[in-house]
């Protein structure tokens, strides 16, 4: 099972993937859904969270090179699945 | 008179812009012939002087939504409307350059065709709304350029109804309105070699061949004009000449695909010419 996230996210921004990248503007909401189907994917095969390693080849093979953009999407918590029931 | 800058050009010799690489939403290209202010001016243009369509004023529908067969949803979303608005204005939208900026259209400033696009978005829950449900109204051709971009999510009898107004803006008014990201230069570097004292020549040369640019008996030159990995490694070993030219400049940057990024670049440089044009008029007057 895998582990709930809770509190607010690392990034600022409650809830939901922000849309860019705050340092440089690129666009990362439409990488991150490619993300966690990548990483689901994963899971399903290999039957354990994906590995630093794989992570890091998700992100190069979806474009993504600065490190600023890189922890957009590593670092955020969708949180907007248990808000939406209030 | 200045004193000449080492590798500096003749006065009015032309300067040399070469493509690299070249995408859609991508471009590397080198500068020949320029100073470090002009490259730093051509990055700061390339960031916020650039215009492109970015939503600006939402309208949200408050109170019951009724689909056809009138079933009642709610209006009232997870996120503030603000949130979303943000969110909205972020898209990245298709632009055309021919479009007005609306302070400087004929119409005004009220909005007119010449200067803003309408969209609107109309979902009903449950579901996730994204950049693709976003319905251009008197353009259709000026699309987001991302589909997958979640806006909000929507739960059970919960719906959006909203309409947004497209104006032109430039990136220094908010960041909505930046067409590129990731705009960065560096000099154009050399490692010069001597086979005679470094002998692993051959594995550099076996690895980035595309970094050769010039051989001889005795010497050979690479560059890191194109990114090559292991060229990074030459940093660390003995008996490499580095050297630097602070004339020739290798820019890159990518596009939000709002705009091709030669067309940026086109723009930019005109643009960079203008103001430059401006400035000399007001100091000759």
């Amino acid at each position: 099972m895998v582990p709930v996230q809770r509190g607010r996210n690392h990034t600022g921004e409650s809830m939901i993937i922000p849309v860019r990248c705050f340092s440089c503007g690129r666009v990362i909401a439409s990488d991150y859904i490619k993300f966690v189907e990548e990483s689901k994917r994963i899971r399903n095969e290999t039957g354990h969270e994906p590995t630093g390693a794989e992570k890091s080849e998700i992100l190069d093979n979806l474009g993504i090179e600065r490190y600023c953009c890189r922890r957009m999407i590593l670092s955020n918590a969708d949180l907007i699945d248990e808000i939406i029931s209030y | 008179m200045a004193p000449k800058r080492k590798g500096a050009r003749e006065e009015g010799e032309y300067k040399m812009l070469k493509i690299i690489e070249l995408k859609d939403n991508f471009i590397r290209f080198e500068i020949d012939g320029i100073t470090p202010g002009i490259a730093n001016s051509l990055r700061r243009t390339l960031i916020n002087d650039i215009p492109k369509l970015a939503i600006e004023n939402v309208v949200f529908h408050h109170g019951e939504i009724r689909d056809k067969d009138g079933n009642v949803y709610d209006s009232s979303l997870p996120l503030f409307d603000e949130m979303i608005a943000s969110r909205l204005g972020l898209i990245p939208l298709k632009t055309d350059l021919k479009l007005n900026f609306r302070d400087e259209c004929s119409c005004g400033g009220t909005g007119c065709d010449l200067c803003t696009v309408t969209y609107s978005i109309n979902k009903l829950g449950p579901g996730d709304v994204y950049s693709s449900d976003i319905m251009p109204v008197n353009r259709p051709d000026l699309t987001p350029t991302d589909p997958m971009i979640p806006i909000v999510k929507l739960k059970k009898d919960q719906a959006i109804l909203v309409t947004c107004e497209a104006i032109l803006g430039r990136g220094k008014e908010h960041a909505k309105w930046q067409v590129t990201s990731g705009v960065s230069y560096k000099y154009h570097r050399t490692f010069t070699i001597n086979k005679s004292e470094f002998n692993k020549w051959t594995y550099y040369k076996e690895k980035c061949p595309k970094s050769v640019v010039s051989e001889t008996d005795d010497q050979i030159v690479f560059s890191d004009d194109t990114p090559c990995r292991f060229l990074s490694q030459l940093f660390e070993e003995d008996h490499v000449k580095i050297d630097e030219d602070d004339t020739r400049f290798i820019f890159k940057f990518e596009t939000d695909g709002s705009l091709k990024a030669i067309d940026v670049l086109d723009y930019a440089i005109k643009r960079l010419e203008d103001r430059f044009n401006t400035l000399m008029e007001s100091l000759s007057d």
